[in-house]
């Protein structure tokens, strides 16, 4: 999923600042399972906005809604016949949501209420962590199943560096070293031998330094 | 007097396009620069042009500075994160190097390295800052450096952009001037009424403003030209003369040397020479324009 966390309300008190009547919106996918900007946080942004606005002696009215998905024009559409009474939206969805509800709707100001961060999982409640940075170009076959472009530091493919120690990472003690993980791996899978092969030089065109993606199939396209 | 101080006073600077070499033999670069020796202000020395991976400016300028050239830098966004970008100005300061020019680099897939990671750590702005910090003798953690480097700083400007597209190219080359910029090199100049257009709109006192004149090498090439990139137009009858003319070279270099004397009369701060591969045409063409 995509992992969010959510903005210091300061942030999101200056951005709203000066409007009467805002919309924030929330995502039922990734964001509410990270708990960041699910139907629980819209409710808690909300009144805490309102508190702050009220205390401040200015008035504002905020309304809630969370669409099922932010990523998709059907979910979107849902708040087509509103969305002209408000003079500003604060979306909870990721940066992806922020961005397709600014499109669809032109003329309104839309404000980002979370940080977007990265693709990963719940390691526990309240702890998700990295693990795809969507390259475009899938080793995990190669690297038992343990990513070194999101989970080694300095995203080494023929790994480790020096800077491995005891299995950590040397950046920080509680980071364990991907490529530690990754021979760990290959011993339980007795395909350890593996490991003597060079990674070649990556592509990276395929990732982000590739420009902007775009994914597009023809057999499913209407 | 130093390039810095001949712009400085708006004296007309010609400066050429040198191009390091695709190896680590040298002496072509010595070669073609000693044919002009103290009939250029400076040299200027891209920073792998077009992506097309080659030895960097760095140490052309280095080498060139070694021979008694005035050189200017090219520092490039797109190749090297800030701890880079800061090394090698520091370097460039302390090997002699005393101008330099800023530049975003053109993107990587349109070199010869395609599957490369650019790195864009800082755009052109913030690599102005990180200079302005420089010169105030600060790096851009803000730890006191042991001794600050002084640039004549210059970038680019666009003179083909038209419409929208100027007024940001000229909003762009304003908030340059005010993180240091004191020259522009332009993109190439062809059509002297458009660029005359473009001209109405800068402040010369703030800024000067350098053409650049590109030596065509055939009516092919100015065809190609006209037709594909935007930021550039040539007009039909300079094509054409290229064209109808027996000694092709002749008027190529006939063409360029009008245009750097045109410039000239303009009051333009001065002019960028590139020949894109044609340095040992340069003497020709110098002495055509009368340098």
């Amino acid at each position: 999923m995509i992992v969010a966390d959510k903005k210091p309300i300061e942030e999101i008190i200056d951005m709203v600042k000066g409007y009467h009547k805002i919309l924030i919106v929330g995502c039922n996918e990734c964001v509410t399972v990270c708990e960041a900007g699910g139907k629980k946080e819209v409710g808690v942004l909300a009144s805490a906005l309102r508190m702050y606005f009220m205390n401040e002696g200015e008035k504002i009215e905020v309304d809630e809604i969370t669409l099922e998905r932010q990523c998709d024009h059907e979910y979107l559409e849902e708040i087509r016949n509103s969305i002209d009474q408000y003079d500003a939206v604060v979306s909870l969805a990721c940066g992806v949501g922020v961005q397709f509800m600014a499109e669809k709707y032109f003329g309104t100001p839309v404000y980002p209420g979370v940080n977007t961060c990265f693709m990963g999982v719940t390691e526990e409640r309240g702890v998700w962590s990295e693990r795809c940075q969507g390259c475009g170009q899938c080793i995990l076959d190669k690297t038992a199943g343990i990513c070194p472009i999101s989970r080694c530091a300095k995203r080494l493919l023929n790994g480790p560096c020096g800077g491995s120690t005891q299995g950590k990472c040397e950046i920080s003690k509680d980071l364990d070293c991907a490529w530690q993980l990754i021979i760990d791996r290959l011993k339980e899978l007795d395909r350890l031998d593996e490991y003597e092969e060079i990674a070649p030089i990556k592509d990276w065109s395929t990732e982000r330094a590739g420009g902007p993606r775009k994914v597009v199939r023809e057999d499913v396209r209407q | 007097m130093t390039l810095k101080e001949k712009i400085a006073s708006r004296k007309f600077v010609v400066l050429g396009e040198f191009e390091p070499p695709k190896g680590a033999d040298f002496s072509r670069l010595t070669k073609s620069a000693n044919q002009v020796k103290g009939r250029l202000d400076a040299l200027v020395v891209p920073e792998m042009a077009n992506a097309v991976m080659k030895a960097g400016s760095l140490g052309g300028c280095a080498f060139l500075n070694a021979q008694g050239f005035e050189t200017i830098l090219q520092v490039c966004c797109r190749d090297r994160n800030r701890l880079a970008l800061q090394a090698d100005i520091l370097s460039a300061s302390a090997l002699g190097i005393s101008n330099l020019m800023a530049v975003s680099g053109e993107d990587i897939r349109f070199g010869d390295h395609p599957q490369a990671r650019e790195v864009y750590d800082l755009d052109l702005m913030q690599l102005l800052e990180i200079l302005s910090n420089f010169q105030g003798g600060r790096d851009m953690a803000g730890i006191e450096l042991t001794g600050a480097p002084a640039f004549c700083i210059g970038s680019t400007v666009n003179a083909g952009a038209i419409g929208g597209a100027l007024d940001i190219e000229i909003e762009n080359l304003e908030r340059m001037v005010e993180g240091g910029v004191q020259f522009a090199i332009t993109t190439p100049v062809f059509d002297l009424h458009r660029f005359q257009q473009f001209m109405k709109r800068i402040d010369i006192e703030k800024v000067a403003i350098i053409p650049t004149v590109l030596l065509l090498k055939s009516a092919g090439m100015a065809r190609y030209i006209d037709r594909n990139i935007k930021s550039v137009s040539i007009p039909s009858e300079m094509i054409r003369e290229i064209q109808k003319a027996p000694d092709k070279l002749k008027q190529c270099i006939k063409t360029a040397a009008e245009l750097i004397t045109h410039l000239k009369e303009m009051g333009m701060a001065g002019v960028l020479i590139s020949t894109v591969g044609w340095e040992d045409k340069l003497p020709q063409l110098l002495d055509a324009a009368k340098l």
